[in-house]
């Protein structure tokens, strides 16, 4: 794949927003490294600059300062139209809300983006239907998305957010919007897919959720105050 | 692009109230202005069918009104027997015809009644004896020959046009045996706003002899040879004319004219209508970009997700300027439709009636015109609205409840 073994490697990004006269620093350099296969969680309260810093990696933002390098590729300075084609490569996103088109069947969502990449719509079927069966929707592909449950809908965002076999999955609070059972579901098809050698990162404010990662960054006004290994809740728990 | 359309067919379906109502508004600008392109059409139609039921080569001769001297431009026989020979005329005789009360038997009805020459300025068929002869117009007989329409009207009992043959009408005190019944022509030039041919025709020597002896008459009617150039044979009989009434001045009538002022008239009614079919287009262009910003708006979040996942700018223009193509070819689509039905009928229920001719529909025209609307609308109404959505930041746009 690529010479560099970091899947993501943030050097000193800082993120300024401007509004009118008044400066706001939502990144004030951070520095860190994210290898393939790893499985990390992003913490912080809201206002920690969390949301910024989940922006930055999933080449929605650019950084104001700083070097992003993504998949071996520096996206720092990447204009519009190339951040889009980053995205659509390199990227998957998973959101709380689902954000999976309506009235449309499952697996014209989870094709989306290999129309957007151009691919011929009977080649983008197949992937699809292949990608739900991962995702364990197999049977699922003709429902339109107002037909699923929120898990199920959930997980064909995940497919989605997969079928371009991206370098990086971006979870952004993943199980917001789901009851517990069904959070516990999504959380053991994201251990089962980073088991399977995917690339993970979930931003979430719930511990429960990082917990399942294998490591934790706490983000606190607008830098990594930490970055361990989650302390073992589930013996606490238990 | 073929997915763009199946997603804008899925988009417009999922909102049909809306996208009808939408496009309303564009399905009557365009209709009307393609009803009175079909219209004019069928009246182009019918105009040339007036050419071919009556000799194209007619034309009238009168002095023109507003000069001194009319009695010295008023005509006499002299003028037929010179214009007679001019090259290019087959004959030329006085202007005559008037309303006037007929009777026949019991029937008594007012119909046109003038004086004709041997060589034919009508094309209707004979259904029955003959028309005219040399030998009528030489001798001034009283003789007539009736259309369609005065023997209807003059013997409405009788059906067998062969029965009248032999009979006499009474224009006045004056006798004439009936010789000959015409067919239809189809073509009630009536209708059209001018009169030209006779219901019941006299030799036209008769006609002088009875009606205009001893005064000039105030026009002559000439029919020129089918050959060579109509103009040129007027302004010859305008210049000869003038050379023999000492310089009065001349003006002719002829089909030409007749056309213009139809033309002349269907201009006006199609600027009209034009006119407010631009403005509805208008109007629906503005209704479609309302529609297209509403759908941006509440789609915020969907093109946040469609971004997010890696679409660039230009693929979300292309989604939001194809659904507003589709809106406005739809309307312009349904509007063609609508404009050809509603002109069609307009030509069918008058037009061709009275000329008996159905001019084909112009498909390339309205097809032309509905697609270049469509484009319009699209480009000037649907460029801002793709625009927007296009430029939305991925970030706000997620965020968007």
């Amino acid at each position: 794949m690529n010479s560099s073994p970091y899947v993501i490697d943030v050097r000193n990004v800082t993120k300024t927003y401007r509004s009118g006269s008044l400066e706001v620093e939502a990144l004030r350099g951070v520095t860190f490294t994210i290898e393939h296969g790893e499985y990390v969680a992003i913490m912080g309260p809201s206002g920690s600059g969390k949301s910024t810093l989940m922006n930055v990696l999933g080449c929605l933002d650019r950084a104001t300062s700083g070097t992003y390098l993504l998949d071996g590729v520096d996206v720092s300075q990447l204009d519009d139209n190339a951040l889009a084609s980053i995205r659509l490569k390199k990227l998957g996103f998973v959101f709380q809300g689902f954000n999976l088109l309506a009235r449309t069947d499952a697996v014209k969502n989870v094709a989306l983006p290999l129309f957007y990449a151009g691919v011929p719509p009977r080649e983008r079927s197949a992937a699809a239907q292949k990608q739900l069966a991962e995702v364990g929707l197999a049977d699922r592909g003709k429902h339109k998305s107002n037909e699923l449950s929120g898990g199920q809908q959930q997980r064909v965002a995940i497919a989605r957010a997969l079928v371009n076999d991206p370098a990086v999955l971006l979870a952004d609070e993943p199980t917001g919007n789901l009851d517990s059972k069904t959070s516990v579901e999504i959380l053991a098809l994201f251990e089962r897919l980073n088991a399977a050698g995917r690339t993970i990162i979930v931003v979430t404010h719930d511990e429960n959720v990082a917990s399942h990662a294998k490591r934790i960054l706490r983000v606190l006004d607008g830098l990594v105050v930490s970055d361990e290994p989650p302390a073992r809740l589930s013996l606490m728990k238990s | 692009m073929g997915a763009y359309f199946l997603e804008a067919v899925n988009v417009l379906a999922a909102n049909r109230m809306r996208s009808i109502l939408t496009i309303i508004g564009l399905i009557v600008g365009v209709a009307a202005i393609v009803a009175i392109q079909v219209a004019a059409a069928g009246m182009s139609g019918a105009v040339g069918g007036i050419f071919k039921g009556l000799n194209a080569n007619t034309f009238y001769v009168f002095p023109k009104s507003e000069q001194g001297n009319n009695v010295r431009a008023g005509f006499h026989p002299a003028d037929l027997t010179m214009l007679e020979q001019l090259p290019g005329v087959q004959t030329a005789i006085p202007f005559s015809g008037d309303r006037t009360m007929v009777d026949a038997g019991h029937q008594r009805v007012r119909l046109k009644f003038g004086g004709e020459s041997d060589r034919r300025f009508s094309t209707a068929p004979v259904v029955a004896g003959h028309t005219i002869d040399a030998g009528e117009v030489a001798n001034a007989a009283s003789v007539c020959v009736l259309s369609d329409d005065a023997f209807s009207r003059l013997f409405p009992d009788e059906h067998d046009p062969e029965n009248v043959l032999g009979q006499s009408i009474y224009v006045g005190a004056k006798r004439y045996v009936i010789v000959g019944v015409l067919g239809q022509t189809k073509i009630d030039t009536a209708s059209l706003g001018f009169d030209i041919s006779n219901d019941v025709a006299i030799p036209y020597t008769t006609y002088y002899n009875n009606y205009q002896r001893g005064s000039a008459f105030l026009g002559i009617e000439i029919l020129g040879s089918a050959s060579g150039d109509p103009k040129d044979l007027e302004n010859r009989v305008k210049a000869a004319l003038a050379q023999t009434h000492s310089g009065s001045e001349y003006q002719v009538f002829d089909f030409a004219f007749f056309l213009k002022s139809i033309n002349g008239f269907f201009a006006v009614v199609g600027l009209i209508v034009s006119a407010v079919g631009a403005i509805s287009l208008l109007v629906a262009g503005i209704g479609i970009m309302n529609i297209m910003l509403v759908s941006v708006t509440e789609r915020t979040r969907e093109i946040g997700v469609r971004k997010a996942i890696g679409a660039k700018r230009s693929q979300i223009l292309a989604q939001f300027f194809v659904e507003a193509l589709l809106l406005s070819g739809l309307g312009c689509f349904v509007g063609l439709l609508l404009g050809v039905l509603l002109g069609g009928s307009a030509d069918a229920a008058f037009i061709s009636r009275i000329s008996g001719v159905t001019a084909p529909i112009p498909w390339l025209e309205v097809l032309l015109i509905a697609a270049g609307f469509a484009t319009i609308v699209t480009v000037a109404f649907g460029t801002y609205p793709a625009f927007r959505a296009a430029l939305l930041d991925p970030i706000e746009a997620l965020r968007y409840e």
